[in-house]
Protein backbone atom coordinates (compact mmCIF):
# COMPACT_ATOMS: atom_id res chain seq x y z
CA UNK A 1 0.00 0.00 0.00
CA UNK A 2 1.25 3.62 -0.58
CA UNK A 3 1.77 5.65 2.10
CA UNK A 4 0.62 9.33 2.63
CA UNK A 5 2.81 12.15 1.88
CA UNK A 6 2.33 15.98 2.16
CA UNK A 7 1.64 15.85 -1.64
CA UNK A 8 -1.56 13.95 -0.39
CA UNK A 9 -2.42 16.35 2.34
CA UNK A 10 -2.30 19.31 0.65
CA UNK A 11 -4.53 18.42 -2.05
CA UNK A 12 -6.92 17.56 0.04
CA UNK A 13 -6.51 21.19 2.37
CA UNK A 14 -6.77 22.20 -1.46
CA UNK A 15 -10.35 21.54 -1.55
CA UNK A 16 -11.02 23.10 1.67
CA UNK A 17 -9.36 26.31 1.09
CA UNK A 18 -11.22 26.63 -2.61
CA UNK A 19 -14.31 26.05 -0.32
CA UNK A 20 -13.30 28.52 1.92
CA UNK A 21 -13.03 31.16 -1.29
CA UNK A 22 -16.17 30.15 -2.76
CA UNK A 23 -17.91 30.03 0.26
CA UNK A 24 -16.74 33.44 2.19
CA UNK A 25 -20.46 34.02 3.25
CA UNK A 26 -21.54 31.30 4.16
CA UNK A 27 -21.47 30.29 7.59
CA UNK A 28 -18.65 27.43 7.37
CA UNK A 29 -19.19 25.14 9.77
CA UNK A 30 -15.88 23.04 10.79
CA UNK A 31 -17.40 19.41 10.82
CA UNK A 32 -18.37 20.46 6.71
CA UNK A 33 -14.98 21.69 5.96
CA UNK A 34 -13.64 18.50 7.85
CA UNK A 35 -15.70 16.36 5.87
CA UNK A 36 -14.71 18.13 2.36
CA UNK A 37 -11.01 17.07 3.15
CA UNK A 38 -11.79 13.57 4.52
CA UNK A 39 -10.44 14.92 7.53
CA UNK A 40 -11.30 13.61 11.18
CA UNK A 41 -13.52 16.63 12.62
CA UNK A 42 -12.13 16.16 16.08
CA UNK A 43 -8.80 16.69 14.47
CA UNK A 44 -9.77 18.96 11.51
CA UNK A 45 -8.83 22.34 13.54
CA UNK A 46 -5.47 21.80 14.57
CA UNK A 47 -4.26 20.21 11.17
CA UNK A 48 -5.57 23.28 9.31
CA UNK A 49 -3.75 25.44 11.71
CA UNK A 50 -0.71 23.72 11.42
CA UNK A 51 -0.59 23.24 7.52
CA UNK A 52 -2.36 26.99 6.53
CA UNK A 53 -0.13 28.81 9.45
CA UNK A 54 -3.60 30.11 10.87
CA UNK A 55 -7.02 29.28 12.54
CA UNK A 56 -10.13 28.55 9.92
CA UNK A 57 -11.32 31.23 11.91
CA UNK A 58 -8.66 33.64 10.97
CA UNK A 59 -7.89 32.28 7.71
CA UNK A 60 -11.76 33.85 6.77
CA UNK A 61 -11.82 36.30 8.80
CA UNK A 62 -8.82 37.63 6.43
CA UNK A 63 -9.81 36.83 3.34
CA UNK A 64 -12.94 38.91 4.22
CA UNK A 65 -11.20 41.67 4.80
CA UNK A 66 -8.98 41.29 1.96
CA UNK A 67 -12.31 41.11 -0.21
CA UNK A 68 -13.33 44.14 1.78
CA UNK A 69 -10.46 46.25 0.69
CA UNK A 70 -10.53 45.23 -3.15
CA UNK A 71 -14.32 46.51 -3.04
CA UNK A 72 -13.18 49.53 -1.49
CA UNK A 73 -10.98 50.66 -4.19
CA UNK A 74 -13.37 49.32 -6.87
CA UNK A 75 -16.78 50.35 -6.02
CA UNK A 76 -18.66 53.33 -4.63
CA UNK A 77 -20.18 51.27 -1.88
CA UNK A 78 -20.65 53.14 0.95
CA UNK A 79 -18.05 51.57 4.03
CA UNK A 80 -20.99 50.44 5.72
CA UNK A 81 -22.61 48.48 3.60
CA UNK A 82 -18.68 46.45 2.91
CA UNK A 83 -18.50 46.33 6.69
CA UNK A 84 -21.77 44.28 6.57
CA UNK A 85 -20.50 42.28 4.07
CA UNK A 86 -17.34 41.50 5.42
CA UNK A 87 -19.12 40.20 8.46
CA UNK A 88 -19.03 43.20 10.84
CA UNK A 89 -22.52 44.29 12.68
CA UNK A 90 -20.52 47.42 13.80
CA UNK A 91 -18.76 50.11 11.57
CA UNK A 92 -16.62 50.33 14.54
CA UNK A 93 -15.55 46.78 14.38
CA UNK A 94 -15.22 46.64 10.98
CA UNK A 95 -12.22 49.73 11.39
CA UNK A 96 -10.18 48.55 13.98
CA UNK A 97 -10.06 45.52 11.99
CA UNK A 98 -9.32 46.97 8.60
CA UNK A 99 -6.96 49.14 10.53
CA UNK A 100 -5.20 46.09 12.28
CA UNK A 101 -4.41 44.59 8.76
CA UNK A 102 -3.94 47.51 6.28
CA UNK A 103 -2.74 50.28 8.72
CA UNK A 104 -5.44 52.61 7.60
CA UNK A 105 -9.19 52.83 8.31
CA UNK A 106 -11.44 51.94 5.41
CA UNK A 107 -12.21 55.73 4.02
CA UNK A 108 -8.44 56.88 3.95
CA UNK A 109 -7.69 53.23 2.48
CA UNK A 110 -10.11 53.97 -0.33
CA UNK A 111 -8.42 57.78 -0.85
CA UNK A 112 -4.73 56.07 -0.47
CA UNK A 113 -2.83 55.33 -3.76
CA UNK A 114 -2.53 51.58 -2.15
CA UNK A 115 -3.36 49.59 -4.38
CA UNK A 116 -2.37 46.15 -2.75
CA UNK A 117 -5.47 44.91 -0.97
CA UNK A 118 -3.65 41.33 0.42
CA UNK A 119 -2.09 41.14 3.69
CA UNK A 120 0.56 39.15 4.93
CA UNK A 121 -0.19 35.24 5.56
CA UNK A 122 2.39 32.39 6.28
CA UNK A 123 -0.16 30.18 3.30
CA UNK A 124 0.43 32.79 0.20
CA UNK A 125 -3.18 32.47 0.05
CA UNK A 126 -5.33 35.88 -0.79
CA UNK A 127 -8.63 36.82 -1.80
CA UNK A 128 -9.50 36.79 -5.28
CA UNK A 129 -7.79 33.47 -6.09
CA UNK A 130 -11.07 31.36 -5.85
CA UNK A 131 -11.25 28.39 -7.41
CA UNK A 132 -7.67 28.86 -8.71
CA UNK A 133 -5.70 27.81 -5.96
CA UNK A 134 -3.73 25.86 -6.96
CA UNK A 135 -1.07 25.51 -4.33
CA UNK A 136 -0.39 27.26 -1.39
CA UNK A 137 2.61 27.02 1.03
CA UNK A 138 2.66 25.07 4.49
CA UNK A 139 4.25 26.12 7.39
CA UNK A 140 7.55 24.82 7.98
CA UNK A 141 8.15 23.50 11.01
CA UNK A 142 9.43 25.74 13.96
CA UNK A 143 11.95 23.48 15.11
CA UNK A 144 12.86 20.80 12.86
CA UNK A 145 14.08 18.39 15.65
CA UNK A 146 10.66 18.01 17.04
CA UNK A 147 10.50 14.41 18.72
CA UNK A 148 8.35 12.19 18.06
CA UNK A 149 7.64 8.67 18.27
CA UNK A 150 5.28 5.69 17.65
CA UNK A 151 4.11 4.07 20.06
CA UNK A 152 1.63 1.48 20.54
CA UNK A 153 -0.95 1.59 23.89
CA UNK A 154 -3.53 -0.56 24.98
CA UNK A 155 -6.78 0.50 25.70
CA UNK A 156 -6.36 2.55 28.90
CA UNK A 157 -9.54 2.66 31.35
CA UNK A 158 -9.59 5.63 33.23
CA UNK A 159 -12.02 7.67 35.69
CA UNK A 160 -13.12 11.12 34.74
CA UNK A 161 -14.76 13.61 35.57
CA UNK A 162 -16.29 16.17 32.27
CA UNK A 163 -15.22 20.02 32.71
CA UNK A 164 -17.36 22.19 30.51
CA UNK A 165 -16.43 25.43 30.09
CA UNK A 166 -13.24 27.86 29.53
CA UNK A 167 -9.97 25.72 29.23
CA UNK A 168 -7.98 27.61 31.42
CA UNK A 169 -10.49 26.75 34.18
CA UNK A 170 -10.10 22.93 34.00
CA UNK A 171 -7.73 22.87 37.18
CA UNK A 172 -10.59 23.46 39.02
CA UNK A 173 -12.24 20.50 38.04
CA UNK A 174 -8.95 18.25 39.08
CA UNK A 175 -9.15 19.96 42.38
CA UNK A 176 -12.29 18.08 43.12
CA UNK A 177 -11.85 15.56 41.30
CA UNK A 178 -8.67 14.09 42.51
CA UNK A 179 -9.83 14.39 46.52
CA UNK A 180 -12.49 12.32 45.31
CA UNK A 181 -10.38 9.55 43.94
CA UNK A 182 -7.38 9.78 46.51
CA UNK A 183 -9.46 9.22 49.83
CA UNK A 184 -10.59 5.75 48.30
CA UNK A 185 -7.17 4.94 47.20
CA UNK A 186 -7.51 5.13 43.54
CA UNK A 187 -4.32 7.55 43.62
CA UNK A 188 -0.99 5.26 43.80
CA UNK A 189 2.75 5.83 42.43
CA UNK A 190 1.69 4.63 39.17
CA UNK A 191 -1.85 6.34 38.78
CA UNK A 192 -1.94 8.29 35.20
CA UNK A 193 -3.58 11.65 35.07
CA UNK A 194 -5.00 12.26 31.70
CA UNK A 195 -5.99 15.50 30.05
CA UNK A 196 -8.75 14.88 26.74
CA UNK A 197 -10.03 17.82 25.18
CA UNK A 198 -12.64 17.38 23.02
CA UNK A 199 -13.07 20.84 21.67
CA UNK A 200 -11.40 23.75 20.41
CA UNK A 201 -10.88 26.54 22.37
CA UNK A 202 -10.72 28.76 19.20
CA UNK A 203 -13.93 27.66 17.65
CA UNK A 204 -16.18 26.30 20.52
CA UNK A 205 -17.23 28.90 22.82
CA UNK A 206 -15.17 29.22 26.16
CA UNK A 207 -18.33 28.12 28.41
CA UNK A 208 -19.13 25.30 25.71
CA UNK A 209 -15.21 23.46 25.61
CA UNK A 210 -15.87 20.26 26.86
CA UNK A 211 -12.63 18.36 28.63
CA UNK A 212 -12.13 15.51 30.39
CA UNK A 213 -10.25 15.09 33.79
CA UNK A 214 -8.63 11.61 33.81
CA UNK A 215 -7.01 9.04 36.24
CA UNK A 216 -6.18 5.05 35.00
CA UNK A 217 -8.53 2.74 37.10
CA UNK A 218 -8.61 -0.76 36.99
CA UNK A 219 -11.69 -2.71 35.58
CA UNK A 220 -13.62 -2.99 39.10
CA UNK A 221 -13.93 0.80 39.26
CA UNK A 222 -17.49 1.69 39.68
CA UNK A 223 -18.40 5.33 38.00
CA UNK A 224 -20.54 6.55 40.96
CA UNK A 225 -21.67 10.72 41.12
CA UNK A 226 -20.56 12.74 38.74
CA UNK A 227 -17.59 10.37 37.78
CA UNK A 228 -17.59 8.53 34.92
CA UNK A 229 -15.35 5.49 33.70
CA UNK A 230 -14.26 5.53 29.88
CA UNK A 231 -11.84 3.40 27.97
CA UNK A 232 -9.19 5.29 25.41
CA UNK A 233 -8.81 3.46 22.92
CA UNK A 234 -5.95 1.51 22.66
CA UNK A 235 -3.35 1.54 18.93
CA UNK A 236 -1.04 3.04 17.25
CA UNK A 237 -0.19 6.99 18.75
CA UNK A 238 2.25 9.42 17.34
CA UNK A 239 3.64 10.42 20.71
CA UNK A 240 5.67 13.94 21.41
CA UNK A 241 6.52 16.02 24.81
CA UNK A 242 5.36 19.36 25.45
CA UNK A 243 7.80 21.48 27.84
CA UNK A 244 6.33 24.64 29.67
CA UNK A 245 2.92 26.22 30.33
CA UNK A 246 -0.23 24.38 29.82
CA UNK A 247 -1.48 27.36 27.82
CA UNK A 248 0.98 26.58 25.29
CA UNK A 249 0.06 23.12 24.71
CA UNK A 250 -1.91 24.15 21.60
CA UNK A 251 0.81 25.72 20.22
CA UNK A 252 2.58 21.45 20.21
CA UNK A 253 -0.49 20.15 19.34
CA UNK A 254 -0.76 22.14 15.99
CA UNK A 255 3.03 21.38 15.04
CA UNK A 256 2.51 18.13 15.66
CA UNK A 257 -0.65 17.65 13.84
CA UNK A 258 -0.45 20.23 11.21
CA UNK A 259 3.46 20.07 10.51
CA UNK A 260 4.88 16.90 11.72
CA UNK A 261 2.01 14.67 10.81
CA UNK A 262 1.77 15.76 6.93
CA UNK A 263 5.16 15.11 6.62
CA UNK A 264 5.11 11.63 8.78
CA UNK A 265 3.70 9.30 6.16
CA UNK A 266 0.67 8.76 8.67
CA UNK A 267 -3.41 9.63 9.28
CA UNK A 268 -4.95 10.10 12.14
CA UNK A 269 -7.78 8.07 13.61
CA UNK A 270 -10.76 9.71 14.93
CA UNK A 271 -10.65 9.29 18.55
CA UNK A 272 -9.58 11.95 20.48
CA UNK A 273 -5.88 13.49 21.22
CA UNK A 274 -5.02 13.21 24.78
CA UNK A 275 -2.09 14.27 27.14
CA UNK A 276 -0.84 12.74 30.23
CA UNK A 277 0.79 15.18 32.45
CA UNK A 278 3.85 14.39 34.19
CA UNK A 279 4.52 16.37 37.27
CA UNK A 280 2.27 18.68 39.55
CA UNK A 281 1.18 21.68 38.52
CA UNK A 282 0.68 22.62 42.74
CA UNK A 283 4.69 22.35 43.34
CA UNK A 284 6.50 22.54 39.54
CA UNK A 285 6.97 26.00 38.17
CA UNK A 286 4.86 26.19 34.87
CA UNK A 287 8.27 26.40 32.94
CA UNK A 288 9.01 23.02 34.31
CA UNK A 289 5.89 21.16 33.32
CA UNK A 290 6.68 17.86 31.27
CA UNK A 291 3.53 16.73 29.35
CA UNK A 292 2.88 13.83 26.69
CA UNK A 293 0.82 14.84 23.73
CA UNK A 294 -0.72 11.34 22.12
CA UNK A 295 -2.16 11.60 18.76
CA UNK A 296 -4.15 8.41 17.08
CA UNK A 297 -2.38 7.73 14.15
CA UNK A 298 -2.97 4.43 11.31
CA UNK A 299 -0.12 4.11 8.84
CA UNK A 300 -2.71 3.08 6.30
CA UNK A 301 -4.54 5.76 4.76
CA UNK A 302 -8.32 5.85 5.77
CA UNK A 303 -9.62 7.00 2.73
CA UNK A 304 -9.74 5.69 -0.90
CA UNK A 305 -10.10 9.08 -2.93
CA UNK A 306 -6.73 10.58 -1.50
CA UNK A 307 -5.30 11.86 -4.81
CA UNK A 308 -8.58 12.57 -6.44
CA UNK A 309 -8.69 16.53 -7.50
CA UNK A 310 -10.58 19.09 -5.79
CA UNK A 311 -14.37 18.29 -6.53
CA UNK A 312 -15.91 21.42 -8.19
CA UNK A 313 -19.00 19.78 -8.37
CA UNK A 314 -18.71 18.66 -4.48
CA UNK A 315 -20.26 21.49 -2.79
CA UNK A 316 -23.62 20.19 -0.39
CA UNK A 317 -25.00 24.21 -0.68
CA UNK A 318 -25.62 26.87 -2.84
CA UNK B 1 -14.96 27.84 54.05
CA UNK B 2 -12.61 26.56 51.59
CA UNK B 3 -10.75 29.40 50.12
CA UNK B 4 -8.19 29.01 52.25
CA UNK B 5 -4.65 29.51 51.38
CA UNK B 6 -2.56 26.83 49.69
CA UNK B 7 0.12 25.78 51.82
CA UNK B 8 3.12 25.64 49.86
CA UNK B 9 6.18 24.24 52.41
CA UNK B 10 8.83 24.93 49.84
CA UNK B 11 7.66 28.41 49.66
CA UNK B 12 7.01 29.08 53.59
CA UNK B 13 10.75 27.63 54.17
CA UNK B 14 11.98 29.87 51.14
CA UNK B 15 15.98 30.34 53.07
CA UNK B 16 16.04 26.37 53.52
CA UNK B 17 15.62 25.79 49.20
CA UNK B 18 16.80 29.19 48.25
CA UNK B 19 20.40 27.12 46.35
CA UNK B 20 22.39 28.98 43.77
CA UNK B 21 25.41 27.57 41.99
CA UNK B 22 27.73 29.34 44.96
CA UNK B 23 27.85 27.16 48.06
CA UNK B 24 26.14 28.91 51.49
CA UNK B 25 25.77 27.88 54.13
CA UNK B 26 21.97 27.75 56.03
CA UNK B 27 20.08 26.60 58.72
CA UNK B 28 17.83 23.95 58.65
CA UNK B 29 14.79 23.98 61.44
CA UNK B 30 13.19 20.42 62.19
CA UNK B 31 11.09 19.00 59.35
CA UNK B 32 8.38 16.32 58.61
CA UNK B 33 8.73 13.98 56.09
CA UNK B 34 7.31 10.86 54.59
CA UNK B 35 10.01 8.62 53.95
CA UNK B 36 11.07 4.99 53.01
CA UNK B 37 14.77 3.59 53.03
CA UNK B 38 16.00 0.62 51.05
CA UNK B 39 19.72 0.13 49.39
CA UNK B 40 20.94 -0.50 46.04
CA UNK B 41 21.23 1.05 42.88
CA UNK B 42 18.76 4.23 41.72
CA UNK B 43 16.50 3.32 39.03
CA UNK B 44 16.52 -0.47 40.24
CA UNK B 45 13.19 -2.24 40.68
CA UNK B 46 13.29 -1.44 44.66
CA UNK B 47 13.71 1.72 43.91
CA UNK B 48 11.12 2.33 41.37
CA UNK B 49 8.57 0.86 43.33
CA UNK B 50 9.30 2.75 46.59
CA UNK B 51 9.03 6.01 44.65
CA UNK B 52 5.95 4.69 43.26
CA UNK B 53 4.68 4.09 47.49
CA UNK B 54 6.21 7.17 48.47
CA UNK B 55 3.87 9.12 46.07
CA UNK B 56 1.16 7.16 46.53
CA UNK B 57 0.73 7.28 50.15
CA UNK B 58 1.47 11.35 49.75
CA UNK B 59 -1.02 11.86 47.21
CA UNK B 60 -3.47 9.78 49.59
CA UNK B 61 -2.90 11.76 52.60
CA UNK B 62 -3.15 15.01 50.76
CA UNK B 63 -6.20 14.23 48.93
CA UNK B 64 -8.25 12.70 51.84
CA UNK B 65 -7.64 15.91 54.01
CA UNK B 66 -8.64 17.38 51.14
CA UNK B 67 -11.96 15.95 50.90
CA UNK B 68 -12.39 16.08 54.76
CA UNK B 69 -12.15 19.85 54.41
CA UNK B 70 -8.80 19.83 55.72
CA UNK B 71 -6.38 22.45 55.07
CA UNK B 72 -4.61 22.30 51.55
CA UNK B 73 -1.26 21.89 50.94
CA UNK B 74 1.22 21.17 47.85
CA UNK B 75 2.80 17.97 47.72
CA UNK B 76 6.19 18.55 47.45
CA UNK B 77 9.08 17.61 45.41
CA UNK B 78 11.15 14.34 45.93
CA UNK B 79 14.31 14.39 48.02
CA UNK B 80 16.82 11.72 48.95
CA UNK B 81 19.24 10.87 51.40
CA UNK B 82 22.30 8.98 50.74
CA UNK B 83 24.52 7.14 52.18
CA UNK B 84 26.33 3.80 53.03
CA UNK B 85 27.17 1.04 55.91
CA UNK B 86 30.45 1.41 56.24
CA UNK B 87 32.06 4.89 57.25
CA UNK B 88 33.02 5.17 53.51
CA UNK B 89 32.19 7.74 51.03
CA UNK B 90 29.32 5.54 49.24
CA UNK B 91 29.95 6.87 45.99
CA UNK B 92 33.33 5.22 45.67
CA UNK B 93 31.19 1.36 47.00
CA UNK B 94 29.61 -0.43 44.01
CA UNK B 95 25.91 1.11 43.33
CA UNK B 96 24.58 -2.26 44.79
CA UNK B 97 25.89 -1.29 48.35
CA UNK B 98 23.80 1.95 48.59
CA UNK B 99 21.99 3.01 51.18
CA UNK B 100 18.89 5.61 49.93
CA UNK B 101 15.97 7.01 51.80
CA UNK B 102 13.37 8.34 49.38
CA UNK B 103 11.49 11.55 51.36
CA UNK B 104 8.69 14.13 50.69
CA UNK B 105 8.44 16.88 52.81
CA UNK B 106 4.67 17.02 54.76
CA UNK B 107 3.09 19.49 57.04
CA UNK B 108 3.46 19.14 60.51
CA UNK B 109 -0.16 18.71 61.03
CA UNK B 110 0.21 14.97 59.24
CA UNK B 111 0.37 12.30 61.70
CA UNK B 112 0.67 8.68 62.49
CA UNK B 113 -3.20 8.33 62.03
CA UNK B 114 -3.24 9.83 58.58
CA UNK B 115 -0.61 8.08 57.94
CA UNK B 116 -2.22 4.35 59.04
CA UNK B 117 -5.43 5.51 56.87
CA UNK B 118 -3.67 6.03 53.83
CA UNK B 119 -1.48 2.88 53.94
CA UNK B 120 -4.85 0.64 54.40
CA UNK B 121 -6.80 2.23 51.66
CA UNK B 122 -3.62 1.94 49.00
CA UNK B 123 -3.28 -1.89 50.58
CA UNK B 124 -7.06 -2.34 49.59
CA UNK B 125 -6.67 -1.51 46.23
CA UNK B 126 -3.62 -3.52 45.54
CA UNK B 127 -1.27 -0.92 44.85
CA UNK B 128 1.26 -2.70 46.30
CA UNK B 129 2.63 -3.54 49.33
CA UNK B 130 5.88 -0.98 49.24
CA UNK B 131 3.52 1.19 50.86
CA UNK B 132 3.79 -0.69 54.08
CA UNK B 133 7.50 0.43 54.47
CA UNK B 134 6.65 4.00 54.62
CA UNK B 135 7.03 6.17 57.44
CA UNK B 136 7.10 9.44 59.01
CA UNK B 137 10.41 10.85 60.11
CA UNK B 138 11.48 14.35 61.35
CA UNK B 139 14.73 15.54 60.44
CA UNK B 140 17.11 17.96 62.49
CA UNK B 141 20.26 18.98 59.88
CA UNK B 142 20.87 21.97 61.64
CA UNK B 143 24.04 23.92 59.82
CA UNK B 144 24.19 22.53 56.29
CA UNK B 145 26.19 23.88 52.52
CA UNK B 146 23.72 23.56 50.33
CA UNK B 147 24.63 24.32 46.14
CA UNK B 148 22.42 24.00 43.73
CA UNK B 149 23.77 21.16 41.12
CA UNK B 150 23.11 21.77 37.30
CA UNK B 151 23.88 18.32 35.15
CA UNK B 152 23.59 14.31 35.56
CA UNK B 153 23.21 13.26 38.66
CA UNK B 154 26.71 10.98 38.32
CA UNK B 155 28.70 14.65 38.13
CA UNK B 156 27.43 16.13 41.41
CA UNK B 157 31.09 14.83 42.98
CA UNK B 158 32.44 18.28 41.11
CA UNK B 159 30.04 20.73 42.94
CA UNK B 160 30.57 18.52 45.92
CA UNK B 161 34.10 19.24 46.01
CA UNK B 162 33.02 22.87 45.61
CA UNK B 163 31.05 22.61 48.37
CA UNK B 164 34.18 20.50 50.64
CA UNK B 165 36.46 23.44 49.82
CA UNK B 166 33.55 25.84 51.03
CA UNK B 167 33.08 24.13 54.03
CA UNK B 168 36.78 23.54 54.92
CA UNK B 169 37.79 27.63 54.50
CA UNK B 170 35.19 27.99 57.10
CA UNK B 171 36.55 25.24 59.64
CA UNK B 172 33.14 23.34 58.92
CA UNK B 173 33.57 19.13 58.10
CA UNK B 174 31.12 17.22 56.54
CA UNK B 175 28.71 15.14 59.36
CA UNK B 176 25.61 13.60 58.56
CA UNK B 177 23.79 12.05 55.56
CA UNK B 178 24.54 13.74 51.99
CA UNK B 179 20.73 15.15 51.18
CA UNK B 180 19.30 16.01 47.58
CA UNK B 181 16.57 17.98 46.74
CA UNK B 182 15.26 16.86 43.16
CA UNK B 183 14.28 19.76 41.36
CA UNK B 184 13.46 18.26 37.63
CA UNK B 185 11.76 15.55 36.02
CA UNK B 186 14.65 12.77 34.94
CA UNK B 187 12.23 10.75 33.29
CA UNK B 188 12.13 14.11 30.41
CA UNK B 189 14.46 16.35 31.27
CA UNK B 190 17.93 16.29 29.59
CA UNK B 191 21.04 15.01 31.97
CA UNK B 192 22.69 18.53 31.38
CA UNK B 193 19.60 20.53 32.09
CA UNK B 194 18.61 18.22 35.48
CA UNK B 195 18.48 20.79 38.55
CA UNK B 196 19.34 19.49 41.98
CA UNK B 197 19.78 21.09 45.37
CA UNK B 198 23.05 19.38 47.01
CA UNK B 199 23.22 19.89 51.02
CA UNK B 200 25.63 18.33 53.12
CA UNK B 201 24.69 18.88 56.63
CA UNK B 202 28.40 20.32 58.94
CA UNK B 203 29.55 20.79 62.03
CA UNK B 204 32.91 22.59 63.23
CA UNK B 205 36.11 21.32 63.13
Amino acid sequence: MRTITLHDYKLRMLRVLVHIQKHLDDPLALEELARLACFSPCHFHRVFKGMVGESVKEHIRRLRLERAASHLKLSAAPVTHIAFDAGYESHEGFTRSFRAAFGLSPSQFRRSKKRKTATAAPSGLHYGHGTAVREFKTTRPRDRSMKVKIEHREPIHVAFMRHVGPYGEVGATWDKFLPVLGKEGLLGGDSLFIGICHDDPEVTPPDKVRYDACVTVDESFQPAGDIGVQVIPGGEYAVTTHFGPYQKLGETYTELLGQWLPRSGHELRATPCFEVYLNDPQSTDPEDLVTDIYAPVQSEPGFTNLTSKPNSKGNSRK
Amino acid sequence: MKTQQKLDLYKLHKAEYAATRKPALVELQPATFLAISGQGAPGGERFTASIGALYGVAFTIKMTRKFAGGQDYSVCKLEGQWGSESAQDFAKLPRDQWLWKLLIRTPDFIGEEDLRQAVAVLLKRGKGKAVKSVRLETLAEGPCIQMLHVGPYDKECETIAVMKAFAEKQQLQFSGKHHEIYLSDPRRVAPERLKTILRQPVRQS
